[in-house]
């Protein structure tokens, strides 16, 4: 994990207030793992405000056209307040304060790597980010990802042509209709379940709490492990803090506070208390 | 040539707090540095006078249901309550790798009782590589306990007086809440109740609501704010307090630069520490330092101690 001051290469307007933000960052684009995240906020000379970073997963490495070495860090961006419309209103060739990469990535165990391997991934709207980056290493161990995919509508489903060009199964849902099946992308997610019964598959899942609540019974009940990769708002997302805790319980029913910096972001589903997220 | 030499020399910059010497007084605060190690990556934990570690107590605590931070303007309000690993663990676990830096290690240490506070104070007196203990009363977070022996002075000199007789072995600072009417009284209290040095302040106790959910920001209902928005409060009561006692001040509240140290050094603090400002750049403690070492060069200032209290009032 690094501390650099990066450069704004350049800021793609997704629409529906979505926002690809490319940074160079060499060193950090290097030591990235699916899953994992970095804490960023604009480099001011006076006053600082905001003045906590905020932390953002990695959608995907930017590489060096000519050499295809790591060089940058592809990070999707929703604007939903001031922190993160700071960010993606900042301009090309700006600096950027960039602490990362960090936290715990998504898990690909070892009984997946064989052709028959499977894993679901089920993204709500920007919770896409984390999933390309996972997506990419599924196919490089030979598993068979299936992308589903939900929004509020069409505008939301943002970034999925970079999961075509992958080649990979798609579902979409839009809760309007506008685009694929019209309702919840736990509904094919369900149908899909049923079908399979084997033990190398996984669900890996990252959306609204609400979504990946759901998609978390769902998983328990077809008997298969799933990760969740969650948000929260950060102090320092060193461990330090302890602010961005999430309650877990054990089978044993014992208590405790998780780091979603740290233990985190990425978590076995089963380690989360459900009845205490915040819908 | 002998001026160039002049302007060459190092200035010094260690100060004393109750018989510890510290290389510079730029310290970290409790509660926004961890347990030090998590920084060591990002900076020089040689480089800092001291750290104050996360605030202890005997049995672990598991603190606040989240959400436990949320940002406010210039400052953030936290109701994170007392989550830590125990007195023991923090011995057995994080001490020894600690010991390795070249910096002060000082405790501080929680508690809903005066037992608690009495039995983490004797756990921690026998423990070699702790310089001092930080008694913390001034925690707006927890719901007993804490704030309570920071309401009238009575107590707090009743908890200080106890506390100190129970650490034989090291000095007693002691943080105060800056939710009072007259910090005086309280500065006052704690120097009467035989403390070695006070930390001046802790948090305000604020509030944030989403008005969309009309819910509070805060699972806690409120939290301590802290950060650049108290900074001028703080300063004024640091100032205070050096008014009242004759025991080292240690000034505490919304430094993030070199500029806000020096301003809490001339107010007579005897140190600082910094905290909120660790979490938006991990190594804002280490350039600090640098920072005051560079306002001495440059202000041809030998030993920063000639800055403390140096504060010129109008007549």
């Amino acid at each position: 994990m690094l501390d650099k001051k990066v450069k704004i290469k350049e800021i793609r307007d997704l629409g529906a207030r979505n926002f690809l933000l490319t940074v160079n960052a060499p060193e950090q684009a290097r030591l990235v793992r699916p899953g994992q995240f970095v804490m960023m906020k604009c480099v001011e000379e006076v006053d600082e405000n905001p003045l906590l970073r905020r932390p953002f997963t990695i959608f995907d490495i930017h590489r060096n056209a000519r050499s295809g070495k790591p060089a940058g860090l592809e990070l999707l961006i929703k604007d939903v307040g001031y922190g993160t419309r700071k960010l993606v209103q900042a301009c090309p060739g700006q600096m950027l304060n960039c602490l990362g990469p960090q936290g715990r990535g998504f898990q690909i165990s070892s009984e997946m790597r064989n052709r028959t391997a499977m894993a679901f991934l089920v993204a709500g709207g920007v919770g896409i980010a984390p999933l390309y980056l996972l997506a990419q290493a599924l196919i490089a161990q030979n598993v068979k990802p299936i992308l589903f995919y939900g929004g509020a509508a069409v505008a939301d489903l943002v970034l999925r042509e970079c999961f075509e060009k992958l080649g990979i199964e798609t579902f979409y849902t839009t809760e309007d209709g506008s685009f694929g099946e019209r309702g919840l992308v736990t509904q094919p997610l369900a149908h899909y379940l049923k079908t399979v019964s084997r033990k190398d598959v996984r669900v890996y899942a990252c959306g609204p709490w609400g979504m990946m609540k759901a998609v978390h019974a769902l998983s328990l009940q077809a008997n298969i492990p799933c990760e969740v990769s969650l948000e929260a708002r950060m102090g320092c997302a060193l461990g330090a803090c302890l602010g961005c805790v999430i309650r877990s319980k054990d089978h044993s029913g014992e208590d405790q506070y998780l780091r979603v910096c740290q233990d985190g972001p990425v978590m076995n589903s089963r380690l989360i208390d459900w009845d205490t997220v915040p819908l | 040539m002998k001026e160039q030499k002049d302007v060459l020399k190092t200035p010094h910059m260690a100060v004393d707090i109750a018989g510890v010497r510290f290389k510079n007084p730029v310290l970290t605060a409790s509660g926004t540095f961890g347990y030090g190690l998590e920084f060591a990556n990002l900076m020089d934990l040689h480089s800092i006078g001291g750290i104050v570690v996360k605030g202890l107590s005997m049995v672990p605590i598991k603190g606040n249901p989240p959400p436990r931070v949320y940002e406010t303007t210039s400052g953030m309000l936290n109701a994170i309550g007392w989550q830590n690993i125990g007195a023991a663990e923090f011995v057995a676990k994080k001490l020894p790798a600690l010991r390795n830096y070249d910096t002060n290690v000082i405790v501080n240490i929680v508690g809903f009782e005066l037992n608690d506070y009495l039995e983490v104070t004797r756990f921690l007196n026998d423990c070699p590589g702790i310089k001092a203990l930080e008694l913390n009363i001034s925690c707006p977070n927890v719901k007993k306990g804490g704030f309570h022996f920071n309401k009238n002075p009575k107590d707090t000199y009743t908890i200080t007086a106890e506390t100190k007789k129970a650490s034989r072995n090291l000095p007693l600072w002691v943080k105060l809440s800056p939710n009072v009417t007259d910090i005086r009284e309280f500065a006052k209290a704690c120097e009467d109740a035989g403390a070695d040095a006070i930390s001046v302040i802790n948090t305000f106790v604020g509030m944030a609501i989403d008005v969309d959910k009309r819910r509070p920001r805060l699972r806690f209902m409120t939290g301590g704010l802290s950060g650049p928005a108290i900074k001028p409060i703080a300063l004024r009561m640091v100032w205070e307090a050096c008014q009242t006692v004759k025991i080292p001040v240690i000034g505490v509240g919304g430094i993030a630069g070199t500029g806000d140290a020096l301003e809490f050094l001339i107010a007579g603090a005897r140190a600082v520490q910094v905290g909120t400002a660790n979490f938006y750049h991990p190594d804002v403690s280490q350039r600090i330092a640098l920072g005051l070492q560079e306002y001495c060069r440059s202000h041809r200032i030998d030993d920063i101690k000639e800055i403390i209290g140096s504060l010129r009032a109008y007549d």
